[in-house]
């Protein structure tokens, strides 16, 4: 049982990192998932990073900050950060506790989050990218 | 709790009253009266039934639901005058009110019978007791406030009873009244109408959010058409469901916004550019298929910024 | 059980520095408090448990002592039963046996006939010619007496002030008048020997119905607090949204003692009166906050500040206050009603 089960897991695709979050992190242990996913942004010189939190029941603005650094940090590193699975209670205390979300970019899951990595998404996410996207 | 009572014994009781003669007990004015009220039953019962119909009360009841209802409030009614009992009377307002509202029964006509018993049996009391003024004032003084006090408990507890099933009606109601339409793949329509208060407006962000995440839906178009005005507490709900619907991927575009909403929102600090907003349902439904990349046949600018 | 475990974990913390190890061995101590439960007496399971967690990193540096000196040897031989368990066994003895020698004779004598010879409250009332309430009231009684010495006994500890022993007595007996006569919740805050003591107390407590106190002294202490606030609230059917927002409050508030007082705790109550709801407690003895209005409308966007955690936590919740003095320091508190009107 040593080292217990993994808090979070680091996976690269590609040119995109993907992060998931598995359980409930405190806040050192979030400051030291800040600080790997930055490093390792910039390790890989990814172009773009998804931060799955399915799995959190809470995002306090600790959390919602400290998801935003990371957006902000890997922006400076060239990466674009789409932050996926945020759940619908979760979401909505998040806007509740005030916090300015303007600079997150969302998406409803991986899936999701890849395409909009895809459609390289810089600017805001209300208005999709122009083109018409392919449907099935 | 209904139970009939030998009338033999209640006669010996009722006889000793005629001849009751003041000894300071009036404790014992009740229970004589409740005997006298068990020993006529037959006939007050029927002649409170009749004005009950004279009044045109009760009318959504069969002939023989109506016999049994009154035998059984009647019965129930004298039982409460005998053990005087707080609990027994609000048992018997909450146990009325529950048999007879489902039958369609208002407010005045509960109240209606119920004043109704009261003067039958006051009346019934009066010609017994007529010869004797000075026994009759004192029956009187303790009948009639028993007799109020059944007659307010049993209005108070049938509003209650009403309320709370209202009440009940409404949450139901208020589930169906904020339907969450999957028009097309990956598109919900949320269309609102009628008032929108706390409560529903918090019903209204659940179904939203978590209508968002089974239907995996891009786009979300709001239609407040239907709602009048919005207190400011809602207003700030409803922004907060939006940015909520955003932080999970969807887009969010408000239809019908009525200038009334509008200058709520602006008031409470809403940055209305920052909000998708379109005119009527019709053109906020081509903006959402415009921006999920379906063709669409009429060519309309997006409203707003 | 679960209560144990932030108990168990700080012990264990306090003396393994790695992390892996230190969870081994909270869950090595759980396991074998949870096969010895049935043995022990409800209110004894905490100090069971203290003295497990002691046994536990005790064989491990046993063994790790033994496996230096081992090391040449091919085969692993039978570990012997190493001197220092017999220490902690005696130990242990000569606590209790102190404890019970700080009882009045009446008490102990009463102790040990219903606990050890098994004797029940009815024949012991007729003996003492007594009730049989009466004699359970005053078994009651000692056992939290008992508690109270015992675990000076252990740490070998006399309570710094006068204030002590009436407060730790309030808190083993878990009588609740009582312990707001002694203002136990903030002389717990002021002593630490209390504070260390009344740990396993504390968590006898946590098994109370419809209340739950979580000591906040580190980050993890956050995630403890708003996953029993949420459990706890869970209780009266609040709405999933609901749920979260309350969890996220006193993640807040929890987050608030920890980086500007160090240590506090959290209360999270269940209301009946006036109409259902969650009752949140936030308590410390920091430095206070100067200007609390002005706490609560700065800082949106910085967090350098208070920054959002009161002013976020007071919009998540229907009620909402904050009493502060210099020196002395900050008490939040907050309600979601599960019930509107």
């Amino acid at each position: 049982m040593t080292g217990g089960p993994k808090l979070v897991s680091i996976l690269r695709q590609g040119a995109y990192l993907i992060a998931s979050v598995h359980t409930a992190l405190d806040d050192s242990q979030m400051v030291r998932f800040r600080d790997d996913l930055v490093e390792q942004i910039g390790r890989h010189r990814s172009r773009g990073v998804i931060i799955d939190v399915a799995a959190l029941d809470v995002l306090d603005s600790f959390g919602a900050r400290t998801l935003r650094t990371i957006g902000e940090l890997a922006r400076l590193r060239g990466a674009v950060t789409v932050i996926v699975g945020i759940q619908p209670d979760v979401a909505f205390a998040i806007v509740s506790l005030g916090m300015s979300t303007g600079s997150l970019v969302t998406a409803l899951d991986l899936e999701e989050g890849l395409a909009l990595l895809d459609h390289g998404v810089g600017a805001g996410r209300s208005t999709l990218p122009d083109r018409r996207r392919p449907r099935r | 709790m209904t139970e009939d009572h030998g009338a033999s014994t209640r006669t010996s009781l009722s006889e000793r009253a005629d001849h009751f003669r003041p000894t300071g007990d009036e404790d014992q004015l009740l229970p004589q009266l409740v005997a006298h009220l068990r020993e006529h039953r037959t006939k007050l019962r029927q002649e409170w039934a009749g004005r009950i119909q004279d009044s045109g009360l009760l009318h959504a009841m069969t002939p023989q639901e109506m016999a049994d209802e009154t035998t059984s409030v009647y019965d129930n009614y004298v039982g409460v005058l005998e053990t005087g009992s707080v609990e027994a009377l609000q048992r018997y307002a909450r146990d009325l009110s529950e048999r007879i509202i489902p039958r369609g029964v208002e407010t005045h006509e509960v109240v209606g019978i119920v004043l109704l018993l009261r003067d039958v049996l006051a009346r019934s009391l009066f010609e017994k007791y007529q010869r004797d003024f000075g026994l009759l004032n004192r029956v009187l003084d303790a009948y009639e406030p028993a007799a109020n006090r059944i007659a307010n408990t049993v209005a108070v507890s049938f509003v209650e009873e009403r309320e709370r099933i209202i009440r009940q009606q409404q949450d139901s109601i208020r589930e169906l009244s904020t339907p969450v339409l999957p028009v097309r793949e990956r598109l919900l329509i949320l269309p609102i109408i009628g008032i929108l208060d706390g409560e529903r407006a918090r019903q209204l962000t659940e179904q939203l959010l978590t209508g968002i995440r089974t239907h995996r839906a891009k786009v979300v178009v709001i239609d407040i058409t239907g709602v009048p005005d919005i207190d400011e507490s809602v207003a700030d709900h409803l922004v907060r469901t939006v940015d909520a619907s955003r932080l999970m991927g969807a887009s969010v575009i408000i239809t019908g916004l009525s200038p009334l909403i509008a200058q709520t929102l602006v008031t409470i600090g809403v940055d209305l550019s920052k909000m998708d907003t379109i005119g009527d349902l019709q053109g906020g439904l081509e903006v959402a298929e415009r921006l999920l990349g379906y063709t669409v046949t009429r060519d309309v600018g997006m409203g707003g910024p | 059980m679960t209560s144990l475990i932030p108990m168990v974990r700080r012990i264990i913390a306090a003396r393994v520095d790695d992390a892996a190890l230190a969870e081994d061995l909270v869950q090595e101590t759980l396991t074998r408090v949870l096969a010895a439960a049935s043995r022990v007496e409800t209110g004894m399971l905490e100090p069971y448990a203290i003295v497990t967690a002691r046994n536990v990193i005790a064989s491990l540096w046993r063994e790790q002592d033994r496996h230096r000196r081992n090391q040449h040897r091919v085969v692993d031989l039978c570990p012997s039963d190493a001197p220092d368990a017999d220490l902690l066994a005696r130990e242990e003895q000569e606590a209790v046996s102190l404890a019970l020698s700080r009882l009045s004779d009446r008490e102990r004598r009463l102790l040990l006939a219903h606990e050890v010879t098994g004797q029940d409250t009815r024949s012991l009332a007729g003996e003492l010619g007594s009730t049989a309430g009466a004699v359970a009231a005053q078994l009651n009684r000692s056992r939290a007496r008992l508690r109270v010495e015992y675990l000076l006994a252990l740490d070998r500890t006399e309570p710094p002030t006068e204030r002590c022993r009436p407060v730790l007595l309030a808190l083993s007996g878990g009588d609740r008048r009582r312990q707001r006569e002694v203002d136990a919740g903030r002389h717990l805050l002021e002593c630490d020997v209390c504070a260390r003591l009344s740990e396993p107390l504390l968590a006898r407590g946590q098994n109370r119905d419809g209340e739950v106190c979580i000591p906040i002294r580190s980050d993890g202490d956050i995630v403890a607090a708003r996953q029993a606030a949420r459990e706890l609230a869970s209780r009266l059917g609040f709405s999933r949204t609901d749920l979260t927002l309350i969890a996220t409050a006193v993640s807040e508030v929890a987050r608030n003692i920890v980086r500007f007082a160090g240590s506090g705790e959290v209360v999270v109550s269940l209301l009946e009166r006036p109409r259902r709801g969650v009752h949140v407690v936030a308590r410390d003895t920091g430095p206070g906050i100067a200007d609390v209005e002005q706490a609560m409308v700065d800082g949106y966007s910085t967090y350098s500040g208070l920054g959002l955690g009161l002013p976020g936590a007071r919009r998540l919740m229907d009620e909402f206050a904050v009493a502060s003095e210099i020196g002395r320091g900050t008490t939040v508190t907050m309600t979601k009603w599960r019930d509107q009107r």
